[in-house]
């Protein structure tokens, strides 16, 4: 019997079983599609991380309570960091242009009765322009509301619209923590940031938050969780961020290892895109086991079809068939069926990636490798998996095959 | 390979073409260590070009066991056997497969037939094996289904034809392969007996045009219409050469 024949043979006995062959290339189909999905969303995870980095502006530093080492550890950061030394900053580093501390946390806000978890960001005005935010109506945070310790806050679109409808927000209250805060101003949307919506923010002005809100739990001055700091042009950057560093440890009487970290737009994208890129390898390991569960599946099914089937291969036997025959026989029908299952799951995986790209802000990438890989992959599993059923068919003795019914 | 094989085939210089089985003292001993079983104690038969032969004895009279060595699905544990002129009882699997594809046509009880294949295909199947062209196949394989009269169920499926076509069609099968030697396992074993005189009467006409034949059957209206009969008892051929009208007399 020749190749092409073998082929033929294979997919008539393989159609003739509509049922079994479209649940044994179930597996497969599932694992090809999820490598190829998983890669793709991946992929598209790693370029929005690098997108959302680029959009913060190429000339802002972050500065994070904690050693660089420590935020590795999922540790709660120490409360060193304060408004002092944002204002240190602001006065004694010549190439910044502009310093907003922040205190972050996350309360639930009432407006009758609505309510919302928002994200509350204790801030300076000099938040809006730094971090590159406008406001739609009314105003923001100002340096009078910080002095006074003002019980104001400016609403994030999408939080202002949870809360209030279509009812104008501005000059109502809403509460925080049995506190009354009066709505001064609503942002403009500003999509997300980091995984986190930024439209779900609510700014108070950040001795408000630090004193009245969440409570000053630093013994070093008015804690703050986060400084951005605009430097005044690329060039300077490094140096920027190396006086900074001088300057706080200075101020942080730092002996050896630095109790705060300096992050600039490359060591967030470094950063980012190591998680991203973990997150892809973590998707595509997943998936890849559901390509193994597959093939183990067509050998499952191979070895009970070689049972099922052993009175027709005595029947091949008895007319000619010699041992390879059968064995090529069943080797071509898994791998037919991985191959079909391979192309299916390729489909399926290019429309969920394209899928994703729709509905998601994610840019999902087809990956060529990823398909050439899988559909390879789910080849050799066919081969591989095949071959312990193909061989124990090939070996059945054709008497016994014959008298088994 | 392919050279040292049709050398093989070919008739050699053992006895004359006319004999197409020749079983010599052949035994067959099934188990191993203590508990062995001796299927055949020395059977020692020969089939002639054309005979009509059945085969008949008590079930574990060793006619199974016989019947699987001379379709070579099987090989003797001693003896040789010569299978038109050609001793199998040493050949490897390989070259028995061949031998069984274009020697010998085999006809079981339970038909075989592939379920998927329609009844074109299950006669062509034989031939993709043998490695006949494409055409010839289809020509031959509509040849016989004709033969066996099944002109118009071509393209039906098994599970389409009644039990009398599907064993037409099996023999159709043995047959297109041009063997020579047809053996059938109890045929007509699954069929009514008006089905079993028209599956009977086809293998009778296939002798008559020359076709060596020998079925094993426990029936004995059909072992009747054949021309010889040999009965097994206990691994041993104790009549080689029982006639019909014998039968009634030595058996029954």
């Amino acid at each position: 019997m020749n190749f092409l024949e073998s082929i033929k043979m294979a997919t008539t006995t393989l159609v003739a079983n509509k049922m079994r062959s479209s649940l044994t290339m179930l597996g497969i189909i599932i694992g090809n599609a999820s490598v190829i999905a998983m890669i793709g969303i991946g992929e598209g995870a790693q370029k929005f991380v690098s997108n959302q980095v680029n959009s913060l502006g190429p000339n802002v530093l972050f500065v994070l309570p904690g050693s660089p080492d420590s935020q590795r550890r999922p540790v709660f950061p120490p409360q060193n960091l304060v408004l002092e030394d944002a204002m240190a900053i602001a006065e004694q580093v010549p190439s910044v242009e502009q310093v907003a501390p922040s205190l972050n946390g996350s309360e639930l806000i009432t407006y009758r009765s609505n309510n919302a978890s928002a994200s509350v960001i204790g801030t300076t005005p000099e938040y809006l322009s730094v971090r590159n935010f406008d406001i739609a109506k009314g105003r923001f945070i100002t340096n009078l509301d910080l002095k006074r310790n003002e019980q104001v806050v400016a609403l994030g679109s999408e939080l202002a619209q949870q809360l209030f409808g279509n009812e104008d927000p501005i000059g109502q209250s809403v509460r925080l923590r049995n506190m009354s805060l009066q709505v001064v101003g609503v942002m403009q949307p500003k999509g997300s940031s980091f995984g986190s919506n930024e439209d779900m923010n609510a700014f108070v002005p950040l001795t408000t938050m630090a004193n009245r809100i969440i409570g000053n739990k630093s013994p070093y001055g008015t804690q703050v969780t986060f400084i951005s700091i605009a430097v005044d042009s690329q060039d300077n950057m490094a140096a920027a961020q190396f006086q900074i560093e001088n300057l706080l440890r200075l101020r942080h009487k730092v002996i050896d290892e630095d109790d705060f970290t300096v992050r600039n737009q490359k060591d967030l994208m470094n950063i980012l895109g190591s998680i991203a890129g973990a997150l892809t390898i973590l998707l595509a390991a997943t998936a890849a086991i559901s390509l193994l569960v597959g093939g183990i599946g067509i050998m499952n099914i191979m070895l009970v079809s070689v049972t099922e089937r052993t009175q027709e291969i005595g029947l091949r036997k008895a007319i000619g068939a010699t041992q390879s025959d059968i064995l090529i026989q069943f080797m071509i029908e898994s791998v037919i069926l991985s191959a079909a299952g391979g192309l299916i799951g390729t489909l399926i995986g290019v429309g969920g990636v394209l899928l994703v790209g729709a509905l998601t802000p994610l840019e999902a990438g087809i990956s060529g490798v990823a398909i050439v890989t899988a559909v390879s992959i789910s080849g050799g599993i066919g081969l591989f998996f095949g071959v312990v059923p193909a061989k124990q068919a090939a070996k059945l003795d054709p008497i016994v095959a014959l008298r088994s019914v | 390979m392919k050279t040292s094989i049709s050398t093989q085939l070919n008739p050699q210089n053992f006895q004359s073409n006319s004999v197409i089985i020749h079983l010599d003292n052949v035994t067959k001993v099934y188990g191993m260590g203590e508990i062995q079983v001796q299927a055949l104690k020395g059977v020692t038969l020969t089939v002639e070009q054309g005979e009509y032969c059945s085969i008949m004895g008590a079930s574990g009279s060793g006619k199974s066991t016989a019947m699987n060595i001379i379709g070579c699905l099987d090989r003797p544990s001693t003896g040789s056997y010569y299978l038109d002129g050609v001793n199998v009882a040493k050949m490897s699997e390989n070259n028995l497969a061949k031998i069984r594809n274009i020697k010998l046509g085999f006809v079981f009880q339970q038909f075989h037939l592939l379920p998927q294949l329609s009844a074109l295909d299950n006669v062509i199947l034989p031939m993709m094996y043998a490695g006949i062209p494409a055409a010839e196949r289809r020509e031959r394989a509509q040849e016989a289904l004709i033969r066996v009269g099944l002109k118009n169920r071509l393209n039906n499926k098994p599970n389409q034809l009644s039990g009398g076509q599907q064993q037409r069609v099996a023999i159709a099968r043995a047959i297109v392969n041009r063997p020579v030697l047809l053996l059938a396992d109890e045929p007509t074993g699954a069929l009514d007996s008006q089905t079993t005189q028209e599956v009977m009467d086809i293998f009778t006409e296939l002798n008559a045009s020359g076709m060596t034949v020998v079925m094993v059957t426990h029936e004995p209206e059909v072992a009747r219409q054949t021309r010889r009969i040999v009965w097994f008892k206990d691994g041993e051929v104790i009549h080689s050469h029982l006639t019909p009208n014998d039968l009634h007399s030595a058996v029954f």
